[in-house]
Formats: structure tokens, C-alpha cells, sequence
């Protein structure tokens, strides 16, 4: 197996100019703001020792007052991301940005992984069923992945909410599980945590909040999966090996197996690259469901000014983007014996 | 007539194209016996591959048996289900094509394909089904150690063999062999042919061999089934088609067939190209490129002439 | 029979797909229409109170009022005018950086293109709508902002696209003789490059057009695109959400209907197209 080993090294190696550009990118669009980020934290007529530390907070000033130039800002900034410092935040008492994101990150990640199972299950079975049908079956297929990408994620979700929150009533609004229900924390995912112990009361809960969410966000999603997989699966089943391995009797079942264990890796490829997309709908699902989690996370630090801590939630999705390529594409040589160097 | 295997009536084969019809199988009727290698020859286009893969029901859409009977063992393939044709396929009927790189999954060890196909016809645990595996392995010509590797790690010719070891594992009684050797060098073509002789005599197995190549053919099957445009032009012996074919289609592959042996140092390459599918040739299909061409082979299409095994589609002879 | 399976084969497999392009640009000109003759379709002024809070739709109102007072019919169709306007512009701008610099990155490769390359395939990789938000948190508010945002989180997929059209055109035979002929870069790129760059141009922009939209959707929704009494349908979206709880649901699916309907159009449009043109895999 040395030879994955040598490619996790190798692409990991290839990742770090991309995490580098974009930190570089998110740093000099934060320094570049026209007008003083200062006064627009603390209005014009903050005193002066204010002002004074609020520069140092940012790093614009040195201990003795002098004016930092702008690459050795960027250095500084870089040296301490190295080391684990992402800044901290500018209102809540300077607590450090990693320590709060790591609070809002468990939510994002159930949500995700809900959201992305639901848009699997849509999407990866839609995909097959339209794949190798000619025609009609094909558009409705087509018709489909369009309209479901398109639907403003918001929207969708408030049209949930207004149906089975407002009208029916079964589902509730918004939130991620019931007053005084949380579980004890071992995950920090609560539907883990409610099983792991034992507690019947926040697993109910819990799924109850996260139905709504992970439907509207899996909904969206799932068209892109769906068409991603009908293709995939299109390209297999025209491959020889599907002829063959019909002309020696296999029965219909194994061969769609192989069929899907072949598609499978593109189509986890590219789901892979569909991260971007599951993280901007995530963002946008939490802030209508008051889902407690990244986006509304980093909504509320835009809206309150907090800007090293949006700097610092910014680079940490680029290193989030960066590492679940990378595991896409260890994953892929795993299955596939050819990739590897 | 007890020794006749496989027998084909009148099977028409057409891929239903936007807006055109491809008639690659049209109206052929032949036999195949036990324990024979029968070659069936003809240039791209003739139809040949299709009729191989209609014989085990895998014509790929949007093609379609129209009509005809394939009858193996008193059973019509053309009038059962899909279950009962995968019991048939690779059980008695096997098949293996030209590309074996592409034919085998990627993804898996070749012995564990050889163990599926083997589990999926018959009831053996998994012990069982390696050692027969190993077995026919050996049988083959493949080193046992090399059954746990995967396609990509095998050479052309011990992929090839791969795949005939998987066609025949379960002794069937007809194996369909398309363009086997095509895509293989001379010498490794010359054992893989051995190979399929001798398993042919060994488990009394009989084999199609789908081929543009009439050299080969002679050289290795017992009968020769001569095809072009989606019709069968001649059917016959070796010997008869070789010492006195009869219809001029055949004339010319016979003499387009390099022999060093004779002084001429010219090839003969047969004139004009093969027809358009989706518009043949009204009347005889061969006319435009017959060097003997008579006024009516242009307009009536001439009918089946059949006398003991020997069968011609030609005004000629006055079909 | 074999004369109805052609028709059946051939012209049905066709259709929804030109029905979907005809829909699709039905769709947009509905909204070009109503930005354009926006104010002869309403009599209301939408930054101004005019009605009563929170009224349901009704003959006075169509689409009803919102906490303010403002009519939301009015909103939606001058709303029109800014999502297009903000759309626009992006595009507009997307296209000055994103094209040239692919030309320019494609033909004379080296470090230049492989820098420009790496610099893209960063931004591209990033989730557009959380980078969007980055930039337009910076820059604050207003439609030039906003299309700048917007335009930046977009240029590599013109930049990738036309690169790799540059690259294609460059190995053919016919420039290389050129070249060789002694013809100057610029003449070898507006002669032979430029005009099949264009086509591809037109397809990406098809496809990502729709992308566009939502993330405009996106950012007003989050309060970053105009400010306030500009009538804007994701910033309407929001404001209306509090209020969903309590019943009063024509103030969001009128809004968030109206975006639905320009990002499928947009979207029908761009299958349609590029079905046409025979592309696939042009998704922002």
C-alpha cells in the first residue's frame, strides 16, 4: 500500500499553493477595504486609546504605535495561522475565532451530512433510473436537475416552513432541537449524541428539527447529483465489460453492481467538487431554519462587524474546501488500483 | 440431424436509428453442429457481430430481433424470458470478444470474476469454485498464482485467455468468439487458436468463430459461413469453399488472400466499398462491386439455394 | 409500423428539450419586460408606504403590503430593474477580466499561465456564494459593489473556459502556419482565436448566468447587496421571514417566486442552448 501513501503525500503537497492563494486573497480584500474598518467598529467618536488598540487588535500597529506595512502584516497574519491562531474576535470579549468556530462547526457538519444523504438518495437513484433510458425518461430527468438547482434555497425553505410549520403544524420552524433537550456532548452532532446516550427525547427532537433543513438543502442539491450520476452511469453501462459480463450469464443485480462500483468513482469525484456547492447551500439553509451553525454564524459576525473573525471563518472553509478534495481524491485511488503513482 | 446444435431460421436483426432503419441482420438461416468450429466471415458492416450477439440475445439498444427462431437444445432463444436466458448464457452458450482489456471489470481480481460467473450458475461454495477456477486456468495456459491479479496486470494474449477461461469454465456447448484474435500479434494468435481447437475436441464444445479474416478460417474451421450486407452469400465446407467457391463475393476474398506460396506478388484487394445499411442496394446487395453481375441482379433479389449443407445466394446459379 | 417508430424516435427526444429553451426565454423576457415597462405596470412608488401594514393580497395590492406599508406588486416588478441590473454589470464585468486574461493566459503560457491558472483554480474551487459574501461584506453596499463582488467570484469560470479554447486553437495547424508566416500575436488572436472564443463565451455565459442570479439572490438576501429602500427581491425574501410564522405568507413567495422564475429560465435557456452546441461539463 505504499504506493497511496506516496500519493496522499504528494497531492496533500500539491494542495498548499491553492490554500495559500486563497488565504492571500482573503487577507488583502479585508485589508483593502475603503474607509477605516476601525471607526466603522467603534464610530467617530471613539477616544483615541480605543482607536489605539483596536489598530493593534487588528494588527495594523505595532506595540509602539508605528504603522505595520502591509506585507509584514501579511507575514504576521500567515506565521499565526501556522500556528493554529486564527485571530480573535472583536466584540465578544476577544475569544479566539478557532475556539468559536469549532462551537458552530458540529451543527454545520450534521446539517451537511443530512442534507448530503438526502441529495444521495434523490439524487444517486433518479440518476439511475433515467440512466440507459432513451427519451422521455431522459428529459423528465433533465427537467428535473434544472428546476431543482434553480430553487433559491430560501425560498424553498420558507415555502417548507410555511406548510408544515405554519399551516400543518407537524414540523417546527427553525432551530436545532428543543428547549433544555440537548444531549450530553460527546460528538457534538446531537442525533450521535441522543443515541450514543440513550436519550430517546433529544433524538426525537433533534430529527424533528433537522427534517426540513436537510430536505430543502438535499432537494436542491440532489439535481446536480442526479444528472452527475446519470451520465456516469450512461458512460459505464456502454463500456464492454457490461456485454461481457451479460454474455456469461450474471444476473441482473451483480451486474449493476459492478456497473455502479465502476461509476462510483466519478461520480464521488465530482460530488467531491460539489462541496463548494453543499457549503453555500448549507450557509443559506441554516440562516432560514435559525440553524445554529457556520453560515449563521458568520452572518451574524458581518452584520456586528467582527471582521477578524469573518477573515478568520473565510480561510478556515478554504482549508475545509482544500482537505475534503484531498480525501476525495485518496478515496478515489483506493478504489481505483490505476490511479496510484 | 441429431448432431445439430444450433439452428438458425430466418433471423432478422434491426437497429431502429433516429429516423433510418439498419437492417444488419437480414433473414439468415444457418446450422451449427456439434462439436465444429464454424467461421463466420465477412467485412465491417456485414452484419456478422450483430448475428453473434443475437444468437445469445445481447444486441444493444436500439437494436431489436424482429423475427426468426434461434433454437438450441429444442428451446426457441428468441421466445424465452430474460431468467431463462441467463441461465443459458455462459452455462451453454458463451461468448468472447475482441477486446479483452475492455471486457473485464477493472475494478476486480480476474479469479473473483471467474468465482462470480461460476456462483451464479451453479450451487458451489466459494473453495469449490477457486479450485475450478485454478483449474481452467490451468487449462488455458495462465500460471495459477496469476488469478489474483487484476485485468490491467495481465498481457494481451493471457487477458484473452483470461476471458475464454471465463467463457468455458462451465462447459458450454456453443461458444460465440468474436474477432478472438483480431487485436492479438501473429504468434499469440496462432496459440490462442490452438487452444480453442483443443478445447473445442476436448469437451466436445462447438465454436463460432466471427472473423473478416477467410485466412484463418480456412485454416482452422471445419465449415465457413459467408456473409455481407446483413445477408448470408454462401455456406459450405472448407474444402468446398476453398477448391470451388461459388459465389463471386466469395471468388474474391479467395483471391484476395495473400499466399506466398503462389508467384503473383500483387494484392488483390476487392474493388468498391461495402453498402450504406440504412439504404442497400435494391435486388442483389453485392451488385454494384460483382464482377459477374447480370441485368437482373439489379432489381429482383435472388433467393436461397440450398443442396446438401452447401447453400449460395446468387442469380447464378439460379436462385 | 416502421414508419411511426422513426417519429417516435426522432421528434419526441427533441422536443422538451426546444420547449425548455422556449420556456426558459419566455421566462427571462417576462422579467426584461417588467423591469423595462416597470412603471406602467404599477402606480405605486415602492420605497414609499402607500397602503396599509401587512394587508393580503387584494384588487388595490396584487402581491399585498409588507410591515411598511410598501406594495409588493411594486416591489416585485421595480425589483426587476435591480436584479437585472446588478446581473448585468457582473456579467459585463466577469467577461472583461475573465476573457482577455485567457486569451492572454492561454496563448503565451509559461510561469504567466501557469500563475494566472493557479490564482483561478483557487477561486473557482471556493464556494461562490461564501466568497461573494467576503468580498461584499468588504466593499459594503450599493449595485456596483455588488456586481463587483459578483463578478469577481466568477472570472475564472470565463478565464478556464477561454483558456482552454485559446490552448485548442493555438495546436491547430492553421495558426501554427501562420505563425510561421510571421503574423503578429494580436492578428493570430483577433483573426483566428477571437472568433472561436466567442461561441464558447456565449455557452459559459448561458450556463452560469442562472448561478449568477441565485448568488445576487444570495447576497441581498444576507443584506450585503442594496441598501435599503431599493426594492430588491432576496433582500424582500428576508425581511419578510420573521413574519412567516404568524401567517403572512405573501411576503416571501412573491419575492422568492420571482427569482425562481428567472434562475430556471436562465437555467432552461442554458440546457437548451448548450444541448445545442454539444457542450457539457460548463457548470460554475
Amino acid at each position: 500500500m505504499t504506493s497511496l501513501k506516496i500519493f496522499i503525500v504528494a497531492r496533500a503537497l500539491a494542495l498548499i499553493p491553492t490554500i495559500l492563494i486563497l488565504i492571500t486573497l482573503v487577507f488583502f480584500i479585508m485589508r483593502v477595504l475603503p474607509g477605516d474598518p476601525v471607526i466603522a467598529i467603534v464610530g467617530m467618536k471613539a477616544p483615541m486609546e480605543r482607536v489605539m488598540e483596536l489598530r493593534r487588535e487588528l494588527g495594523l500597529i505595532d506595540e509602539n504605535g508605528n504603522e505595520i506595512p502591509l506585507v509584514t502584516q501579511y507575514f504576521n497574519y500567515l506565521s499565526k495561522l501556522i500556528q493554529g491562531d486564527f485571530g480573535r474576535s472583536l466584540i465578544w470579549g476577544k475569544r479566539p475565532v478557532l475556539v468559536e468556530i469549532m462551537e458552530h462547526l458540529p451543527a454545520t457538519i450534521e446539517l451537511a451530512i443530512a442534507g448530503f444523504l438526502v441529495s444521495i438518495i434523490l439524487g444517486v437513484s433518479l440518476g439511475v433510473m433515467g440512466a440507459g433510458r432513451g427519451g422521455k425518461t431522459n428529459n423528465a430527468v433533465r427537467v428535473y436537475s434544472a428546476v431543482t438547482y434553480a430553487l433559491f434555497i430560501p425560498w424553498i425553505g420558507m415555502m417548507f416552513q410555511l406548510v408544515f410549520s405554519v399551516w400543518l403544524k407537524i414540523l417546527p420552524v427553525g432551530g436545532r432541537i428543543g428547549v433544555g433537550l440537548e444531549p450530553p456532548t460527546y460528538t457534538g452532532l446531537y442525533i450521535l449524541d441522543s443515541l450514543i446516550s440513550n436519550r430517546l427525547d433529544s433524538l426525537i427532537s433533534s430529527l424533528r428539527h433537522i427534517t426540513l433543513p436537510a430536505i430543502t438543502l438535499g432537494l436542491v442539491i440532489s439535481g446536480v447529483f442526479s444528472r452527475i450520476t446519470r451520465t456516469s452511469v450512461e458512460e459505464v453501462l456502454r463500456q464492454d465489460f457490461v456485454v461481457a459480463a451479460r454474455a456469461r450469464g450474471l444476473p441482473e443485480y451483480k451486474i449493476m453492481m459492478h456497473v455502479l462500483k465502476n461509476s462510483f468513482i466519478p461520480i464521488l469525484t465530482m460530488m467531491g467538487l460539489q462541496l463548494a456547492l453543499l457549503m453555500t447551500g448549507a450557509v443559506l439553509t441554516e440562516t432560514t431554519f435559525s440553524w445554529p451553525g457556520m453560515g449563521t454564524f458568520l452572518l451574524e459576525r458581518i452584520q456586528y462587524r467582527d471582521y477578524t473573525t469573518v477573515q478568520g471563518t473565510v480561510v478556515f472553509f478554504a482549508l475545509i474546501v482544500a482537505l475534503v478534495n484531498l480525501i476525495v481524491d485518496v478515496f478515489y485511488a483506493y478504489i481505483d488500483p490505476r490511479i496510484r503513482y | 440431424m441429431s448432431d445439430m446444435l444450433l439452428e438458425v431460421g430466418n433471423l432478422k436483426t434491426y437497429y431502429f436509428t433516429h429516423g433510418s432503419v439498419i437492417k444488419a441482420v437480414d433473414d439468415v438461416s444457418l446450422e451449427i453442429y456439434k462439436r465444429e468450429m464454424v467461421g463466420l466471415v465477412g467485412e465491417s458492416g456485414s452484419g456478422k457481430s450483430t448475428l453473434g450477439l443475437s444468437i445469445i440475445r445481447l444486441v444493444p439498444p436500439p437494436g431489436k430481433v424482429v423475427d426468426g427462431k434461434i433454437i438450441i437444445d429444442g428451446e426457441d432463444l428468441l421466445k424465452l424470458r430474460d431468467k431463462e436466458l441467463r441461465r443459458i448464457r455462459g452455462k451453454k452458450i458463451g461468448m468472447i470478444f475482441q477486446d479483452p482489456l475492455t471486457c473485464l471489470d477493472p475494478l476486480r481480481r480476474v479469479g473473483d470474476q471467474i468465482i462470480e460467473s461460476i456462483t451464479s450458475h451453479i450451487k458451489v461454495d466459494k473453495e469449490t469454485a477457486r479450485e475450478m477456477a485454478l483449474k481452467v486456468f490451468e487449462r488455458v495456459g495462465i500460471s495459477p498464482e496469476r488469478i489474483d491479479d487484476y485485468p490491467h496486470q495481465l498481457s494481451g494474449g493471457m487477458r484473452q485467455r483470461a476471458m475464454i477461461a471465463m467463457a468455458v469454465v462451465l462447459n458450454p456447448k456453443l461458444l460465440i468468439a468474436d474477432e478472438p484474435t483480431t487485436a492479438l500479434d501473429v504468434v499469440v494468435q496462432s496459440r490462442i487458436m490452438d487452444l480453442l481447437e483443443d478445447l473445442k475436441n476436448e469437451r466436445k464444445m462447438s465454436i463460432l468463430l466471427i472473423t473478416h479474416d477467410l485466412a484463418l478460417v480456412i485454416e482452422r474451421c471445419d465449415r465457413v459461413v459467408i456473409m455481407y450486407a446483413g445477408k448470408v452469400c454462401e455456406i459450405g465446407s472448407v474444402e468446398e469453399i476453398s477448391n470451388e467457391p461459388l459465389h463471386p463475393y466469395t471468388k474474391l476474398l479467395i483471391e484476395s488472400i495473400p499466399n506466398v506460396e503462389k508467384t503473383q506478388m500483387e494484392l488483390k484487394p476487392i474493388p468498391g466499398t461495402p453498402p450504406d445499411m440504412r439504404n442497400p442496394p435494391l435486388g442483389c446487395r453485392f451488385w454494384p462491386r460483382c464482377p459477374y453481375a447480370l441485368d437482373k441482379c439489379r432489381s429482383v433479389e435472388p433467393r436461397i439455394l440450398e443442396t446438401d449443407n452447401r447453400v449460395v445466394l446468387c442469380h447464378l446459379y439460379g436462385g | 409500423m416502421y414508419t411511426f417508430k422513426p417519429i417516435l424516435t426522432k421528434i419526441i427526444p427533441k422536443m422538451p428539450l426546444k420547449t425548455m429553451g422556449i420556456v426558459g426565454l419566455i421566462m427571462i423576457i417576462s422579467v426584461v419586460l417588467m423591469a423595462i415597462l416597470a412603471d406602467f405596470l404599477t402606480p405605486y412608488d415602492p420605497t414609499k408606504s402607500v397602503g396599509l401594514s401587512l394587508q393580503p393580497p387584494s384588487l388595490n395590492h396584487p402581491f399585498g403590503t409588507n410591515k411598511i406599508g410598501q406594495d409588493m406588486w411594486s416591489r416585485i416588478v421595480y425589483g426587476a430593474r435591480t436584479i437585472l441590473l446588478v446581473v448585468a454589470l457582473s456579467t459585463i464585468m466577469s467577461i472583461v477580466i475573465g476573457v482577455p486574461l485567457g486569451l492572454i493566459s492561454g496563448y503565451v503560457g509559461g510561469i504567466l499561465d501557469r500563475i494566472l491558472t493557479m490564482i483561478m483554480d483557487a477561486i473557482y474551487a471556493f464556494p461562490s456564494l461564501i466568497l461573494a459574501i467576503a468580498i461584499a461584506a468588504a466593499l459594503g453596499p450599493g449595485i456596483v459593489n455588488t456586481a463587483v463582488s459578483i463578478a469577481i467570484v466568477y472570472v475564472p469560470t470565463y478565464f478556464r473556459m477561454v483558456r482552454g479554447q485559446t490552448l485548442n486553437v493555438k495546436s491547430q495547424l492553421y495558426v501554427e502556419a501562420a505563425v510561421a508566416i510571421g503574423a503578429s500575436p494580436l492578428s493570430i488572436l483577433a483573426r483566428y482565436i477571437l472568433p472561436n472564443v466567442v461561441s464558447i463565451v456565449v455557452a459559459v455565459f448561458t450556463l452560469s448566468v442562472a448561478d449568477v442570479v441565485l448568488t445576487e439572490a444570495g447576497l441581498s438576501f444576507f443584506g450585503l447587496s442594496v441598501p435599503a429602500p431599493t426594492p430588491d427581491w432576496g433582500f424582500d425574501l428576508r425581511a419578510g421571514h420573521p413574519y412567516l410564522v404568524s401567517g403572512y405568507w405573501w411576503l416571501v413567495t412573491f419575492p422568492g417566486l420571482m427569482i425562481i422564475i428567472l434562475a430556471v429560465g436562465f437555467t432552461f435557456l442554458g440546457e437548451s442552448i448548450s444541448e445545442y452546441l454539444g457542450l457539457r461539463e460548463v457548470r460554475a
